[in-house]
């Protein structure tokens, strides 16, 4: 027959391919992850790759290679990076591998633990820094005043 | 046996002159094959599976990158190896692959230098050169670990073979490119925000490279994959690894 009808119906397509779960050493992820200065990103943001941050980034960074920030641009997050350039603001505290430098325009608020600290005049950071080879053999002791010890005349 | 795909764009006279001269180079070869040319209606994927079950081992794209992604896209899970002979302009997919426009792609296809090459899965089809995402209220996540989303509108468009070439606005000279690489995709992510009355502005763009993507819209949105335009609500892109095997050139850029 002309019309007629073909009995073996296509079986539906559902051909979505497996996603690897084996890692490829053989591809470098080189690519640089560039977040716009209009772009809001919320989660775990990790890249094997430079990261630039332009915009906003909330949640957790991680990237194996250097992190930039640019003036302007706000982490609200965690940061664990192999190095860091920071000009803007950061809410989080930071785990740099090697080297991390704060330029003049730069906020930090959290701690710091890095290598190699380098901090340009007029950048402002709130937090206790750590490097890796130095550690304070006794806890310091902050001396505190009593009310009447303060108010005690100093040459009497 | 190779079997050769010729675009409809081909018959055009100006097209002849290489076209035969391609034909006398390949036969010098001996590696001249049947010839099927393209129509605006033509089911590429029934074509290469029957040329497949007549014994064709290698199929060959005659064309430029909107025939090799219209090729491609229906036909990547197809058994055989894929050679390309890029001819005219429109030719950006070559280059990466290292395939010299004109008569010099014979020399390339005879080496048969093979490599198996990624595409992009978007909702149930392939796309190899580029999909785009036309300006909507988007939001985008990333491999289930991050969410990105703009202020306004935003344009997404995802490079697999082919290079995206863009300016910052109509004033800019200077060209800027995002080079795609084998192993990822790269999704390019450009932001619009009113600018007077009516216009919108396109603003500075983010890159992220990725596997799998999930784009959801508010409304339905346009997403135009290898050339064909399509509306959706929600769109999975996902990068399925050594998909399509490929005679590539040495000077292919992965």
């Amino acid at each position: 027959m002309i019309f007629q009808r073909n009995s073996s119906k296509v079986a539906p397509e559902n051909n979505e391919p497996e996603v690897l779960d084996e890692s490829r050493p053989d591809i470098h992820d080189e690519v640089e992850t560039v977040v716009g200065p209009s772009v809001n990103v919320e989660g775990d943001f990790a890249s094997e790759g430079n990261i630039v941050v332009k915009g906003t980034v909330s949640g957790s960074v991680f990237t194996s290679k250097h992190l930039t920030v640019e003036m302007g641009a706000k982490i609200i997050a965690n940061v664990r990076a192999g190095s860091a350039t920071i000009a803007g603001e950061v809410k989080g505290n930071m785990k740099i591998k090697e080297s991390l430098e704060l330029t003049s325009t730069s906020k930090v608020i959290g701690d710091i633990d890095m290598k190699d600290l380098r901090i340009e005049s007029g950048a402002t950071l709130y937090g206790k820094v750590t490097m890796p080879g130095v550690e304070a053999e006794k806890p310091i002791k902050t001396k505190t005043f009593k009310k009447s010890e303060e108010a005690a005349p100093l040459f009497g | 046996m190779y079997v050769y795909i010729y675009d409809n764009f081909l018959r055009q006279k100006n097209f002849l002159p290489i076209v035969h001269s391609m034909e006398v180079v390949l036969t010098d070869y001996g590696i001249a094959g049947k010839i099927l040319r393209l129509q605006n209606y033509t089911d590429c994927k029934t074509i290469i599976e029957d040329e497949i079950k007549r014994g064709a081992k290698t199929i060959v794209i005659v064309g430029n990158d909107a025939t090799f992604g219209q090729i491609l896209s229906r036909s990547a899970t197809a058994n055989c190896t894929f050679g390309f002979l890029p001819v005219g302009p429109n030719n950006t997919i070559a280059e990466v692959l290292g395939i010299p426009v004109g008569v010099e792609a014979c020399t390339v296809l005879s080496r048969r230098r093979k490599e198996f090459l990624d595409v992009g899965w978007m909702n149930n089809r392939y796309f190899v050169s580029q999909l785009k995402v036309m300006p909507s209220n988007l939001e985008v996540v990333y491999d289930e670990r991050f969410k990105v989303t703009a202020t306004d509108k935003m344009e997404v468009i995802v490079c697999n073979l082919q290079p995206f070439f863009w300016k910052r606005d109509k004033k800019d000279k200077e060209q800027h490119v995002v080079h795609p690489q084998d192993g990822k995709l790269e999704a390019f992510i450009r932001p619009l925000t009113k600018s007077g009355w009516w216009g919108y502005k396109y603003e500075e763009p983010s890159i992220f490279p990725f596997e799998e993507m999930i784009i959801t819209g508010r409304e339905p949105f346009t997403v135009e994959a290898d050339g064909k335009i399509s509306k959706e609500i929600k769109v999975k892109i996902k990068l399925a690894h050594s998909k399509v095997e490929m005679i590539v050139g040495r000077d292919r850029k992965f």
